[in-house]
């Protein structure tokens, strides 16, 4: 844990801009990776629920 | 172990693929109609949106490039990634042009250019935009190829079976499964993508560590390496055209604004832009790191870079120069600029004679030699287990970026150049074969220019060529549209006429032209850019205003 804190602190001293965008981006990178992960698997089943309800309509429709 | 892999890699790559294939077949049963394949008619949501568009808009080729960059540059390279984010957050958050372009419901930009401009400019539109795009796209393959050769240690000789297996795979999801097949794939890619890029760029700080990484480019590069104003090959020109160039991407790049159009709706796909902008600076500053670590570990040595076949067409005492020659600079272009040299940089620098006693194909790999460095650190650094995790986020970015790139322009290409033919309305059923079949014939143009053709010449300069010619008209062509209601076909055509004719004269002056214009014009690359842009919005203006008012409307306004 120490040498983790001891590399973000190395990072936002020396050439900090550059040290806290790469930091913000490993970040983000992670965490949305993970949200993405769990909401966006959510909108392909809503996706894909609406595909079929409307594939079902279709076929009644056809057939009445 | 085979070529550097150990069963555990081999057993994740084909997991990966295994997956991918069965997914993007399976969903094939939902598209019943044009619309399904081209926009997935409409249903995308934000999160999905998120991950095809990072998914997309990163490949092997983006991860090559934007590592050379942090190797050529430093951490300067990566400001086109910064240019990008805020230029993306700002359209998406005020949803200039793309609120407009997903109100209006059109399937692709030259569909809305038709209700200003009139039929012949949305058939002009398509060509340039077809064009542009798959050009650019028509190196992908290659460079992927080179890519998985370099890191896995693989034989040169199978780069092209390989390659084209991955396409056909592609290819047959996104022939049946169209646009639906390549948001659920993108989202699988754009899982495994993430998790190798984030994994190898914490073994790099874990191992090089941040002090490593910055004393590699300030020695390398000086202040020039963190600030892009003091870097010679960077600048307020090189600056002010990424972010023009960048801007125009994000409001017409087909495969970026294909997911706006996507969208349920015109908020979801702003949602979409302000929600993956930050993304564009990873997209440039994390492989940046990955060329930076390059540098650091193994330094400057292009003769690795070649295979051992062109290294034995070299002579020794050439070869001497070349290992000792400074990072990026093996060749001096003329004898003037040979004699103008120090006595020390001569030794160090090949003059054009010399540069004569090597094949042209041999020159022309040292010349990219700073590309290929990335992937020679990363097949000696990365360990066997993480190989097969690396090569499956470069497969998954590779495979998402070509089927998306497939499937929009192909939606160019039926949607609008193919429009006059289909003044009567076509069945569903006969739009969905064409479409497929169109797909079809991009992958083959692919296998055909990308892979199985050796295109000779500066293939590179004729790429920036056609981007420059598709961003600067459309992005004009799209903002007029948008927002001038004076704006009209006589300014749209001028706009494309100038968008073409100039990129192209400023090519032929650095080729043909008196050597001061022939140097001014290759040393000033960025402004003739920026100026390609004022010229492009000037016609627009004037072209638009010489239209006479009272003249009858032929055709758009």
């Amino acid at each position: 844990m120490a040498t983790i804190l001891n590399g973000v602190m190395t990072m936002l001293t020396d050439h900090w801009f550059w040290g806290a965008v790469t930091l913000a981006c490993l970040t983000w990178y992670s965490t949305i990776t993970i949200y993405v992960a769990i909401k966006g698997a959510r909108d392909i089943q809503n996706m894909l629920r609406r595909f079929s309800d409307s594939q079902e309509q279709e076929t009644h429709g056809l057939k009445s | 172990m085979v070529n550097g892999l150990t069963i555990v890699d081999g057993g994740i790559i084909g997991t990966y693929l295994l997956i991918t294939m069965v997914i993007g077949i399976a969903i094939r049963k939902y598209v019943g109609r044009v619309e399904d394949f081209l926009v997935a008619r409409r249903q995308m949501d934000v999160y999905l949106g998120i991950a095809s568009l990072a998914a997309t808009e990163f490949g092997i080729v983006t991860c090559m490039y934007t590592a050379q960059n942090g190797y050529d540059k430093g951490f300067a390279g990566a400001i086109p990634g910064l240019l990008t984010f805020v230029a993306m957050f700002l359209v998406g958050w005020t949803g200039f042009c793309v609120k407009p372009l997903r109100d209006s419901g059109v399937m692709t930009i030259p569909e809305l250019f038709e209700k200003t401009y009139g039929p012949h400019v949305r058939w002009a539109a398509g060509v340039v935009i077809v064009l542009g795009g798959l050009l650019n796209m028509g190196v992908f393959l290659r460079v992927g190829g080179e890519f998985l050769i370099h890191t896995c240690g693989m034989d040169p000789g199978n780069l092209e079976i390989m390659m084209t297996t991955m396409l056909v795979g592609v290819a047959v999801y996104t022939i049946l499964g169209g646009m639906l097949s390549v948001l659920v794939t993108d989202f699988l890619q754009f899982i495994v993508m993430s998790a190798g890029l984030i994994v190898i760029t914490f073994l790099i700080l874990d191992k090089i560590g941040w002090s490593g990484l910055v004393s590699t480019v300030e020695k390398y590069h000086g202040e020039g390496g963190f600030n892009p104003f003091k870097n010679p090959s960077i600048g307020w020109s090189y600056v002010i055209f990424n972010a023009l160039l960048n801007t125009a991407a994000v409001l017409t790049w087909q495969t970026q604004i294909a997911r706006v159009l996507a969208a349920k709706d015109s908020q979801t796909g702003r949602k979409v832009y302000t929600r993956t902008s930050f993304f564009f600076v990873a997209r440039f500053l994390i492989p940046g790191i990955w060329g930076i670590a390059a540098l650091a570990t193994i330094g400057w040595v292009p003769l690795k870079t070649l295979s051992a076949r062109q290294l034995t067409t070299i002579p020794p005492a050439i070869q001497q120069k070349i290992e000792a020659s400074r990072l990026g600079k093996v060749f001096a272009g003329t004898e003037q600029e040979y004699a103008k040299l120090s006595a020390d940089d001569q030794a160090r620098t090949l003059s054009p004679a010399e540069t004569a006693q090597i094949p042209k194909e041999v020159v022309a790999r040292l010349k990219e030699a700073s590309l290929h460095h990335m992937p020679l650190f990363l097949s000696m650094f990365v360990p066997a287990g993480l190989m097969g995790l690396l090569i499956a986020a470069m497969l998954a970015a590779d495979m998402s970026t070509d089927s998306s790139y497939m499937l929009t322009w192909g939606a160019v290409i039926y949607n609008d150049i193919m429009a006059p033919f289909r003044r009567t309305k076509w069945s569903e059923k006969k739009g969905l074969r064409w479409n497929r079949t169109i797909v079809a014939i991009i992958g083959v143009f692919l296998l055909i220019y990308g892979l199985w053709y050796k295109l000779e010449g500066d293939l590179w300069t004729y790429l920036g060529i056609t981007g420059t010619i598709y961003l600067s008209s459309m992005s004009v062509l799209l903002i007029a549209c948008c927002y001038w209601k004076h704006a009209n076909n006589w300014g749209a055509f001028a706009a494309i006429f100038f968008g073409a004719t100039v990129p192209v004269s400023t090519l032929i002056l650095q080729k043909l032209g008196p050597q001061a214009w022939k140097e001014w014009f290759t040393g000033n690359v960025p402004l003739c850019g920026i100026i390609t842009y004022a010229i492009v919005a000037l016609a627009m203006l004037v072209g638009s205003l010489l239209k006479p008012r009272s003249q009858p409307a032929v055709e758009g306004k």
